[in-house]
Order: C-alpha cells, then structure tokens, then sequence
C-alpha cells in the first residue's frame, strides 16, 4: 500500500516547502512555526484536533489567508510574490460545500474550468464525462441546490480535478459519499499519485487516513508533533492504529470518562420525564 | 446561461479594463455568473408548495416601477430654463439621497461579502479582476437603479434643453455612481483599516446610520443654497457648497448651458468631474488592500457577548407565553449577531433617526421657534415608524436559512406566537429605544404638553407594527435567503404601509383638534392594540396559516 516511502534522503525539487510558518489571528495563535516540505507523488495525511490550524496552512497555500510569517514556496516559487498562475496546477475541495448553487452543476463546472484557464467547450465536455462517471449524468442540468450531500460533494471533487491538477489539496473529501463512491474515489487518488500528483488530505477520519496516506503529519496546536509514514508513527509510538496514536500524541485518553458523564448529563432534566 | 445585453456594452469598453490591469475574460465571465445566479430564485425549506413557479428565471433587471413613477416627478425640477444651478443641484441630490441609501442598505453586503472568495479567489483569478467583478456587479445595478428613478427626467430633457444638456446630465449620472460607489468603499475602507475584530462588526453597522443621516442632512442643505426672496431665487456663493456633491453636479450647466461664469462656479464644476476621477483612481490603487482587510471580517473573535440577560428579562415581562418567550429571544439574539440583518436595517435606523427632525427643523429655518413649539409639528415623530417597515420585511432573511430547518424539527404548537414572539423582540429592541429617544428631544422641543400625544403616537406605533406585520406575506423569522429580484415583490406593500402610517399621522391630527381628544385617542389605541395583538395572533383554526412545513412535507 505505501505509495514509495521516499520522506527522507530526497534529492528530487518538493513541490512545497514551507519554513518558518506562523500565524495569528486577532487574539491567538493558530500556527507555530511550521517546517514541511512535500514531494511528487506523496499522499499526506494531514490530521490533527479542531483548530490545530490544519485549514489556515491549506488557506495560506491557497492565499485565502494572509498576514502569516514564513515562507511559503509552491513548484519553487514565493506565492507572497503576487502571481497567482501557480494556482491553474492546484486543485481544492473545501470543507464546506461552498459553491454557488443555484447554478446547474453544467455551468458551475464549465465556469471553475474557465477560471482554469480552460476552453469553455473543453471544461462542459470532460465536465459532462466526469458526472457521468459518477453516475451523475441525469442531473448534470439540475441545479446544484436540489442536489444531495453526497451530491454536492462529488461536484466539489469534480470541480477540483477537471483541470489536471498536480496537487490537490482536500479537505474531508469523502463526506458525505456513500461507500461504493468512496471507494471509487480513493482508487482515484491513488491512481492520481501514482502519476506523480501530489495530495494533500486532511480528515478526522483516521481509518481511511491510515490507509491512504503515505506520509502522515499530526498537528496539535499549531505546532507538527509527528511526521512520518504509518509505520513509523506505530513504532514511535508502540499503538496499533492511527485513531489510538492519534489520542495518545494529543494527550487525549478520558474519552471513556467524557462519555459516561455526556450520556448522564442527557438523562437530566428531560421534558418528557 | 443567458448573454446578458449589459455584458455586450462591457465588451465595448473592454478596453478600459485591460488598461485598468484586468483580465477582461475572467472578469465577463464571472459577471455573467453572478448576472445569472441573481435572476435566479433559491427555494427556501417552505417553498415546498408555496411557490409553483419554483424555476423561474427573471432577469435582475426587471423595471422598479416605484423609481419610475418617483422619476416622473423629477421633470417638475428639469423643467424650468433658467436658474439650472438651482434646479440641478436639487435634483442631484434627491437622485444621490435616493441611491447612496439604496446602496449603504441593499449592496452592503455585496461589498463586504467573503463567501465568494474560497471559491473565486482559491482560482487563479488576480485579485484586481476579482474586486472590479465585484464592483462592476454592484456598479451595474446601481445604474440600471439611477437609469429608471432619472430615465424620464433624462428623456424630458433632450427636447427640452437639447442634445448638450442631455449629454451632461447623462455622463454626470455615471459620473455620481461611481463617485457614490467609491465614496463608499472608501469609508468602509476606512473603517477596516482602523478596527479589528468584532468591534469593526459593529462599528461598520454605526458608519451605514451615520451615512444615511449624512445624505439626508445635506439632501437638506442644498435646499438652504438659495435665498428665496420676492423678485425669485438668488444663488450667493458660500464655502459650504464645496462640500455638498449634488452642488458640484449642478455647477456645469449653469456653467455650459446657462451660460454663467464665475471662479466659484468653475471649480464646483470642476470638482464634479475631478473629484470622482481621483477618488477611482485612489479606489483602483487600494483595492488590494480592501480585500486583504475584508478578511478582519471572518474571523471570529472569541467574544463572550453578553449572556442574553436583559432579552431574558424582557421576555419575561412581555411574553405569557412560553413560545413566544423563546422567540422573543431567539430574534433578539438573531438580529443581534445576523450580519445581512443589521446590514440592511441599519441605515433606515439612521433614517428614521434623523427624519422627523429634518421636517421640524425645516420650519424651524423658515419660521420662529415660538410659533413652532405651540403647533402640530411633533405629529412627525411618526416618521420613526419607517424603521419597523424595513424591520419587519427584513427579518425573514438570513445567510443562514438553511437553519430553518430547525422549525420543522421542533415540536412547535403552531406558528402565531412564533410571530409574536418575533415582532415584539423587533418592537423592543428597535423602535422602542428609537421611539424613546427622539420623543425625549421632542419633549425638550416642544414642551410637556405634548406628553400625552407621545404616549398616543407609541401606542399608535405599536399598532402599526402588527398592521406592517400584516401586510406582509407570511415567513418564519430568518429562513429565507435574500434575494434582491424578490425584494420587489414588497414594494407593494410597502407603499400601502407608508398610507398606513400617514393615515395613523391623520387621525392623531384630527383628535387634537377636538378639546381633550387626545385622551380619547389614547382609550381607543389603548383598545385597538389590545385586540389586535390577541387578534392577529390567534391560534392557526383554519389551517390556513399552518406551519408551511406541514404542507412541504419535505
């Protein structure tokens, strides 16, 4: 499964690299001090509890967010320098199915390809091919509104793919889906990093960041407290998933106690009693 | 996707944008998106059987006849030949009142919008197109907007005064927007630049009040240009005209089409011209940094806003019921922290605010302070009920409507004390302070006799508020999405509203008029609000009324 375990001794040009990463917002800090650097073909898992600041590093990648101190480069270049064509070779699926729905998903695809730098015919034909292929070509010309979770999430994946991009940056790209599309999206990646495309995952759900990725990095409070392939977090570490390495790095281990009082704390006071 | 004849114009003057640094494809095609999206309704969670036309597509166009009809009314002021400073400059500033509201209340959040930017923005679109697609969408209503309320006047005038007068006003009219339009984006600029956090929130919703009562007040004093004296009107040179814009508009053509000169005069034209060109060029320069200070905006301060004590207090008090109660803080809270909601309804607060004193002082400039302590004037005070008007309406939207969701989960009796609920939060946490602080002024102004007017003018006030209620379709507090095509829908009603509140106005004139009728009045308000309050809100029996979800069955 290890897609090539090449994280250390690398001779070859990352196609990101940060230093010195850090960033606040207003009142906290959200990044201490990130140092990454990411090479082709590599699947991250990149996980970490909420608000480790795990989407700010993506966002700054992207340049939603800025004001950071460090250096970013993406395929070598500074993305502070102004230029945004960097970002024609990046795809992204965002948490929230942020996307305008009250376009059908032929004229939302066939605008985020244009924005690509696509053909408008190019972008609607392979738009078309993709749905279809997610078994979506009944409701190419409904509006994305009436579309299910489930739904939305493939047009988001779609959408982030359609120009041939090398590298993804998806975050819980699987939600929502039902499992027959999980598969076929994780065979997907795979296939895509495979090819040399760079992915970029983060997710909650450790079973499928375990399997996936082959390179995990845990953050916790803004800071990276392991990097490394699935086998070496476990002999870091002596657990045997990722989920009990998870708790175990972020010094999480009353889950038992918090559950039993939250359950104690339903049966309180309730209105039907 | 439709070709809309709008983007054809743009693609004339392409030119200029690629000057201006954009990427004039990018830049059309996503105006052509939005263009589209706008002329396309979101069913909300009722729209279930509500609405049966659910795929409509209307353009974002659709004629305002209201601003129309209003337009008609502005050739009275292009009529006249001579005097054009005089005339101009009044219509210049009712057209900039009229837009400059419209734009601080309706295309606010337009220019402060962020959900589009993890979409555009994690594209490969330079941020300079990105912000003149953005200004260019608001630019284009804004136009079509002026083009209907100036349209008539405009079309009057070429065969009036002929094709140089026509062209003027013409190129003056873009040259307003855009200066309307920048001046704005400048202050909010301004602002984001200055404050952080959740205090810009708020601070942001006091600049829209202190704009709005900006534009009316010096709507006012172009009215004050002129000495009115019995041979006609004289135009004295003043220092202050230079800081009235619609002065400035009015400077050319009495310059080139009265044929008038003058130091004074050529600079007020000159300024007409030079003023929003520099103010563009300034825009153009710092709206990276508009952008990079939009994102203040998202970030969410860890603020420990109050715990909700006084609308506990207050539910209390008002509410029997415990439904209502909960609604009655459920929209408090709402309208406390729902961005789009204070961002629409702020200004008119600022309207409603500064209105009722603009009539008075207008006979204050015009006649002595004795002759208007003793007269009728405080009836005004009801122009502070123009606020629930925009409330009420307002309150069915939210960036979050998806929540409403929530009404069809809980077990909810019925929907009447979810309204009351909900109009007796907007009574008290808006047009009752507002009602209270302006009849302490009027009190000041007009003496203790009046005490018993204002008690009659808020009961009467809390009368209108169902009436408005009432008038309006039906929607759940906050489960709608805002649409600026539907808005329209309200104009209607809207306007009978403003009958309403005229004709309550009338009838508090007539009981003064009879000896101790105003205690009459106050019986009869008294009686009328106690059975329209339990009336208008009486359990569903009908079915009529239901829930919508009910029918939705979603």
């Amino acid at each position: 499964m290890p897609k090539g375990e090449r994280v250390v001794g690398n001779t070859e040009e990352p196609v990101i690299s940060i230093e010195g990463l850090w960033m606040n917002y207003s009142d906290r800090m959200v990044l201490r001090g990130i140092d990454l650097e990411v090479y082709r073909g590599q699947i991250i898992g990149y996980i970490g509890p909420n608000g480790a600041g795990k989407s700010t590093t993506v966002k700054i990648m992207l340049g939603l967010v800025e004001g950071y101190s460090g250096s970013v480069r993406i395929f070598g270049r500074d993305i502070s320098d102004g230029d945004t064509a960097y970002k024609r070779r990046i795809g992204y699926v965002p948490e929230v199915a942020e996307l305008y729905d009250s376009l059908s998903a032929r004229e939302y695809l066939t605008f985020i390809g244009e924005l690509y730098g696509m053909k408008k015919a190019d972008a609607e034909l392979k738009a078309e091919k993709l749905m279809g292929l997610l078994n979506l070509n009944k409701a190419y010309d409904m509006r994305i509104a009436s579309y299910s979770k489930g739904m939305k999430q493939k047009v988001l994946l779609i959408a982030s793919m359609l120009h041939d991009p090398d590298i993804l940056f998806l975050d819980e790209p699987l939600s929502g889906l039902d499992a027959n599309s999980v598969m076929v999206v994780k065979e997907i990646f795979a296939t895509l990093a495979a090819r040399g495309k760079t992915i970029f995952y983060s997710s909650h759900i450790m079973d499928v960041v375990e399997k996936i990725s082959s390179r995990i990095i845990l953050l916790d409070g803004g800071d990276i407290v392991a990097d490394g392939t699935f086998a070496q977090l476990r002999e870091q570490s002596r657990e045997g998933s990722l989920e009990e390495i998870f708790n175990q790095l972020t010094g999480f281990d009353k889950y038992r106690d918090i559950a039993s009082e939250f359950v104690a704390v339903i049966g309180e006071g309730a209105p039907h009693a | 996707m439709r070709d809309f004849f709008v983007l054809k114009l743009l693609d004339r003057m392409q030119w200029i944008f690629k000057a201006l640094g954009a990427d004039y494809a990018v830049l059309r095609r996503i105006l052509q998106v939005k263009l589209t999206m706008d002329g396309r309704r979101t069913p909300t969670i009722f729209s279930g059987t509500q609405e049966p036309k659910l795929n409509m597509e209307g353009s974002p166009f659709r004629v305002q006849w209201l601003y129309l009809l209003l337009g008609l009314m502005l050739i009275a002021l292009v009529a006249p030949a001579d005097n054009y400073i005089l005339t101009m400059s009044l219509m210049f500033s009712i057209v900039m009142f009229m837009i400059t509201t419209t734009l601080i209340s309706d295309f606010s959040t337009v220019m402060l919008d962020l959900r589009d930017k993890n979409i555009l923005f994690s594209k490969p679109v330079d941020r300079r197109t990105l912000n003149m697609a953005k200004s260019i969408h608001i630019l284009i209503y804004l136009l079509t907007l002026t083009l209907t309320f100036t349209g008539p006047s405009l079309l009057f005038s070429l065969f009036r005064h002929g094709a140089l007068f026509f062209f003027l006003y013409a190129a003056e009219i873009i040259l307003m927007d855009g200066f309307i339009l920048v001046f704005t984006a400048l202050v909010y600029l301004l602002i984001l630049r200055f404050f952080d956090g959740e205090k810009l929130k708020d601070i942001i919703n006091y600049v829209q009040i202190i704009l709005s009562v900006g534009v009316t007040v010096g709507a006012q004093l172009v009215s004050r240009l002129f000495n009115i004296t019995e041979f006609g009107l004289n135009f004295t040179p003043a220092w202050w005209h230079f800081a009235l814009p619609p002065v400035w508009f009015g400077a050319p053509f009495e310059l080139l089409v009265g044929g008038a000169e003058g130091r004074h005069l050529t600079i007020l034209a000159v300024l007409a011209l030079a003023a929003p060109v520099v103010l563009f060029a300034a825009y153009i320069r710092l709206m990276p940094l508009f952008e990079r200070s939009l994102q203040k905006l998202a970030e969410q301060g860890a603020s420990g806003q109050g715990t909700g004590r006084i609308a506990r207090r207050l539910s209390e008090i008002t509410c029997r019921n415990k439904v209502e109660a909960m609604f009655f803080r459920f929209t408090w809270s709402m309208m406390k922290h729902e961005r789009e909601f204070k961002l629409r309804v702020y200004p008119t607060v600022g309207l409603s605010l500064v209105l009722p004193f603009i009539f008075i002082f207008n006979q204050v400039w015009s006649g002595d302070m004795a002759a208007i302590r003793g007269s009728r004037s405080f009836l005004f005070i009801y122009y502070s009920a123009l606020l629930m008007m925009t409330a009420v309406q307002m309150l069915r939207y939210s960036t979050s409507y998806k929540g409403a969701w929530i009404y069809k989960v809980i077990p909810l009796p019925g929907t009447a004390m979810v309204y009351r609920g909900m109009l007796k939060a907007v009574v008290l946490k808006l047009l009752v302070p507002l009602f209270t602080l302006e009849a302490a002024v009027f009190l000041g102004l007009f003496g203790s006799r009046i005490i018993a007017d204002m008690a009659a003018v808020l009961l009467a006030l809390l009368l209108y508020s169902v009436l408005c209620f009432l008038l309006f379709p039906r929607a759940l507090p906050f489960s709608e999405k805002y649409e600026a095509a539907r808005r329209k829908e309200f104009t209607g009603s809207a306007f009978v509203q403003l009958f309403v509140l005229a004709g309550l106005a009338g009838i508090h004139y007539v009981f003064t008029l009879i000896p101790a009728g105003i205690y009459i009045y106050l019986v009869i308000l008294a009686a009328a609000n106690t059975w329209i309050w339990h009336r208008a809100f009486l359990p569903e029996d009908s079915g009529s009324s239901r829930l919508p979800t009910l029918r939705a069955g979603g």
